[in-house]
């Protein structure tokens, strides 16, 4: 087997010394001889045409492998939230534009190259400037572009638009560390508990860093998947405890840096769960939706994966259910039981608790 | 020594003292090899120098791009190549994934700041902007050759910091902080980063050392009559880059300064909230988007920084090869102006979705797309300038048009991206990837080539190799647009940038023969520089004798003889009397009109009647004449 490929190996080299010593020898023969075998080769004709070549194969080319490539085309089709619809719309539009001024362009830049190749006898027009063309191709393009970034402009307020009073909004948080994604809900009480970086305890399980006397956030959900129901508004809080991360679902156009220091968000509402997502556009059964960090991060950068499932409000409402409160998670994992120290505090905190203490009853009801 | 000093004196009343200098210089070289071409205060020199390290960092820099495509094609293959070059970093041949992400970074520096600015503007700012302006010297020779002597300090840091133990800086070529800023984060982010930002200040230092140097010869050593609507559009290009460039990079400095602090002294500028690595760090109050702003207010005039130089040189070299002016001069100037203005408001549009307030979005998004009307202007006036012209295919003109080509196919998607509803999709996909390659990248690359082929003359005294220049031209414009266009596929396809694989994503995994495609391409592309490299190192010592001006130019570096001495011209400098693109003009005998020629001296066309002031009148009187039989006749 060795033996076989050095030969093989040796023959190569052998072949490319011959091949190199044949050129350096039909170079210094054509020198000293002064020959020139190429003399006759008009090279305006020959690149003026390869231009065209180009030109025609390239835009054949570009249609093929377009249309072999267009059904991965994730961003150009099927956005799952209304936003979305409104931002492909928009890329559509842009890219009609665009694919015609690019197209058109290059076909004059190439198709002159060839026409107006150097020949004998030709003279160029002195052709220094024309006004009204220049006028012409200034104020098209600034038109064509001002409806666009109206469109843009429009589409991109009503992203960030201030939620309508009465609205529902429902509120998750992704957290964003190396190299995972941790998705937090805010439980009963609606409201997400402090967290901070500096009560962050891996040891105990404490990744979040949630303030161990801040009872909002004892009822908080900590999951490793994000679970969604469709048609509602929701705003995603977005955090990271190190560097930056992106949190990226592509589905859904949504994208936003995770900046240690800062909680960013996005707001969307999705339109299909993804059963109907698989339905209705002919997905692989085993379709999920991914959230991807899409800004720099280190080694596993590629790595920080995150299913997102969108599902109807029953059964959201049903895996909720089925999650363990923070509080249960920390009982489960250290033993100690951290509402403990809510019942110990006194006076108004007492009240508080037993405020609170029903709904973590109907919780464990919900659990069992 | 005596070189130094009559530079120095060049400013005023010497040209009879430099006549005499100059002739004798011409004849025999005074000074040592040191002063003569290693420490030199000449402006060619210079020029020469910053382009051969150019080249030196671009082939390493585009090395590492076919290093990480053969990773990115390849995933589960292993390139004994890899390990033979890499050793640690690629155990059994298969890429380390931090040092995938220091390559990647390493390539973007090296290209974006080496190759395309220092290599770019560094040689032909220095290399024509005195000879096109008609001077003697750069204004100040001296800080000139500390110019350079700065960059190489700087290209020199940075390849040591190719060695160190723990791996180059492997943050992006952008450097964001907290990843840059923790070694935790990233093995990088180490003693890698430290030489990285101490590479970057020095380079800062040399760009603008040579930035004050450009900007003050246009101003001041004009020659008799080269008025600023005379300048050739390469000047006028390099000089509206050193002024972005003074006002751009001193906010980069400041930038990698605060990033040193943070990195040094435990100040929290960028810094805040931060658990890595198992522990709590003290850093609070900082802000990571602070940095971003910082950079970007240089990053984005750097690509302007990067592209306009390559528009000037290939303004002039279809202009001088269409044997045609180049169309709407005034236009021109006022795009690249424009441009120059704007780019300077437009840099928070990389910023859309990294926290910043989406009212700023708004604005910025307003400012880019505005960008775009005095680059359509641009890309209008070449093909217009070609539009019934005797194109002349030099290689230095193929690589013009080539230029064009990917400025409007580059270009055109940055109205997606210069959408901040668009850029939400699409922001750090393979698609923005696409975009700045061929727009910033592929076309200033071109600008170099051109600019390479079409004054190799004067720089060297020899011709190129046509022919070598041709097949070089075809290799590299069909690869790179086949390297660059499938990555709009894999943009629209959602697929992230700076993925050291795509299999754990099931959107991103259907494009791995495109990726293999890709790389294949990039390959051949870069195998194709060979042909260039050859033919510019071959030329250099047996290219054919140039003659003093090969393409029948009007500018007046072709004035100078064949191998222009130290003060570029024997005798006086010529006097400027016309606009530098009266190709074929009507009348005159031959098809070019050089600037310096006067009006007496001009060479009619047999039975020609040039213009004279006084046929004017003629049309003036005309009409009233027929104003007047109107009335009658009314």
């Amino acid at each position: 087997m060795l033996e076989a490929q050095s030969l093989i190996q040796l023959a190569q080299i052998i072949l490319i010394a011959i091949f190199v010593l044949v050129c350096v020898n039909l170079y210094l023969v054509f020198r000293l001889k002064e020959i020139d075998p190429f003399k006759k080769w008009n090279p305006h004709a020959i690149n003026g045409g390869l231009f065209m070549v180009f030109l025609i194969v390239g835009l054949i080319a570009a249609v093929v492998s377009t249309q072999e490539y267009d059904k991965y085309f994730t961003l150009l089709y099927n956005p799952n939230s209304i936003h979305g619809v409104e931002i492909d719309r928009m890329m559509w539009n842009t890219m009609f534009v665009s694919l015609f001024v690019a197209v058109v362009t290059n076909i004059f830049l190439f198709y002159f190259s060839w026409r107006y190749r150097q020949k004998k006898g030709r003279k160029a027009l002195y052709y220094p400037h024309n006004n009204k063309l220049e006028i012409i191709w200034t104020v098209v393009p600034a038109i064509v572009l001002t409806l666009l970034i109206f469109d843009g402009v429009g589409v991109w307020h009503d992203i960030w638009a201030e939620p309508e009073e009465g609205e529902e909004v429902m509120y998750v948080e992704v957290n964003g560390k190396q190299f995972a994604w941790t998705v937090r809900y805010p439980g009963q009480d609606l409201e997400f508990g402090e967290t901070h970086v500096s009560y962050i305890n891996e040891d105990k399980g404490n990744t979040l860093g949630f303030n161990m006397s801040d009872k909002n956030g004892m009822d908080d959900l900590v999951t490793y998947e994000m679970h969604l129901p469709v048609g509602k508004k929701i705003d995603m809080k977005i955090r990271s405890r190190d560097v930056l991360h992106s949190a990226t679902i592509a589905h859904f156009r949504v994208k936003m840096d995770a900046v240690p220091g800062m909680t960013t968000h996005f707001p969307f509402e999705t339109r299909y769960t993804t059963k109907e997502y698989i339905e209705k556009f002919n997905k692989p059964e085993d379709f999920e939706f991914e959230m991807s960090c899409q800004q720099i991060c280190g080694a596993a950068h590629n790595n920080m994966r995150l299913v997102v499932v969108v599902e109807t409000q029953e059964e959201f409402d049903a895996w909720l259910a089925q999650q363990r409160t923070f509080a249960q998670f920390y009982e489960d994992t250290n033993g100690e039981n951290p509402m403990a120290r809510f019942a110990d505090s006194e006076g108004e905190k007492k009240e508080e608790i037993e405020e609170a203490q029903p709904a973590s009853e109907t919780e464990e009801v919900a659990l069992n | 020594m005596s070189e130094v000093k009559s530079v120095q004196h060049a400013g005023g009343g010497l040209h009879d003292e430099l006549h005499d200098h100059a002739e004798h210089h011409h004849d025999h070289h005074h000074g040592n090899f040191w002063t003569n071409y290693v420490f030199s205060t000449d402006h060619k020199v210079i020029a020469k120098q910053f382009l051969i390290t150019g080249i030196i960092m671009a082939i390493i820099g585009i090395g590492m791009s076919t290093l990480f495509r053969l990773q990115l094609a390849f995933p589960d293959q292993s390139f004994p190549i890899l390990e033979t070059l890499l050793g640690k970093w690629a155990p059994d041949g298969k890429l380390d994934p931090s040092f995938y992400l220091a390559l990647v970074t390493m390539h973007g520096t090296f290209m974006v700041f080496f190759v395309l600015t220092a290599g770019l503007s560094g040689t032909f700012s220095n290399f024509l902007i005195p000879l096109q302006v008609g001077a003697r010297d750069m204004a100040s020779g001296f800080i000139n050759m500390l110019s350079y002597w700065f960059f190489f300090t700087s290209s020199a840091i940075m390849l040591v910091s190719l060695f160190v133990s723990t791996g180059p800086a492997a943050a992006g070529w952008t450097i964001y902080p907290p990843l840059s800023a923790l070694p935790q984060s990233i093995p990088g982010s180490g003693t890698g980063m430290t030489l990285w930002l101490i590479s970057m200040t020095l380079f800062i230092a040399s760009s603008l050392m040579g930035g004050i140097n450009y900007i003050t010869t246009v101003m001041n050593l004009r020659t008799k009559g080269m008025s600023f609507d005379r300048l050739p559009l390469t000047v006028w290009a390099f000089f509206l880059t050193a002024i972005i460039g003074v006002l751009s990079f001193p906010v980069l400095f400041s930038a990698a300064l605060l990033l040193m602090f943070d990195r040094l002294l435990g100040t929290s500028f960028y810094l805040s909230d931060i658990f890595i690595g198992g522990e709590l760090l003290h850093y609070q109050g900082g802000s990571p988007i602070l940095y971003q702003h910082l950079f970007w207010f240089l990053g984005h005039p750097e690509v302007y920084i990067v592209l306009l130089p390559a528009l000037g040189i290939s303004s002039e070299v279809i202009s001088v090869n269409s044997r045609k002016p180049i169309f709407g001069y005034k236009a021109m100037i006022g795009s690249m102006v424009g441009i120059a203005f704007l780019s300077f408001i437009v840099w928070a549009h990389h910023m859309f979705v990294t926290g910043m307030n989406p009212f700023l979005g708004t604005v910025f998004m307003l400012f880019t797309l505005v960008i775009a009307v005095p680059s359509a202007i641009k890309a209008f006036n070449y093909i217009t300038t070609l539009w019934k012209g005797n194109i002349r295919f030099t290689p230095a003109m193929l690589f013009a048009i080539g230029l064009v080509s990917y400025f409007i196919t580059g270009g055109i998607t940055g109205i997606f991206l210069g959408n901040a509803a668009l850029d939400i999709p699409l922001h750090d996909t393979y698609f923005v990837t696409a975009h700045f390659h061929l727009v910033m990248g592929s076309a200033s690359a071109f600008g170099l080539f051109a600019g390479v082929y079409h004054w190799f003359p004067k720089m060297f005294g020899r011709m190129m190799n046509p022919r070598l220049g041709y097949i070089h031209f075809w290799f590299t414009f069909v690869s790179l647009y086949l390297v660059f266009f499938p990555m709009h596929f894999m943009g629209f396809g959602g697929v992230a940038r700076h993925y050291y694989e795509y299999t754990n994503f099931d959107f991103m995994s259907n494009f791995g023969d495109l990726s293999v495609f890709i790389t294949i391409s990039a390959i051949v592309g870069f195998f194709g520089q060979f042909f260039f490299l050859a033919n510019f190192f071959g030329s250099i010592f047996w290219g054919k004798k140039a003659p003093a001006n090969p393409w029948n130019a009007n500018t007046l570096e072709w004035t100078t003889p064949r191998l222009p001495g130290h003060g570029n011209w024997i005798g006086e400098i010529p006097t400027v009397y016309r606009w530098p693109y009266d190709y074929s003009k009507p009348g005159v005998k031959q098809d070019f009109l050089p600037q310096h020629i006067p009006a007496e001296e001009i060479e009619w066309e047999e039975g020609f009647q040039p213009e004279t002031p006084q046929p004017e009148v003629v049309p003036h009187t005309a009409p009233e004449t027929v104003d007047q039989t109107e009335e009658k006749e009314a």
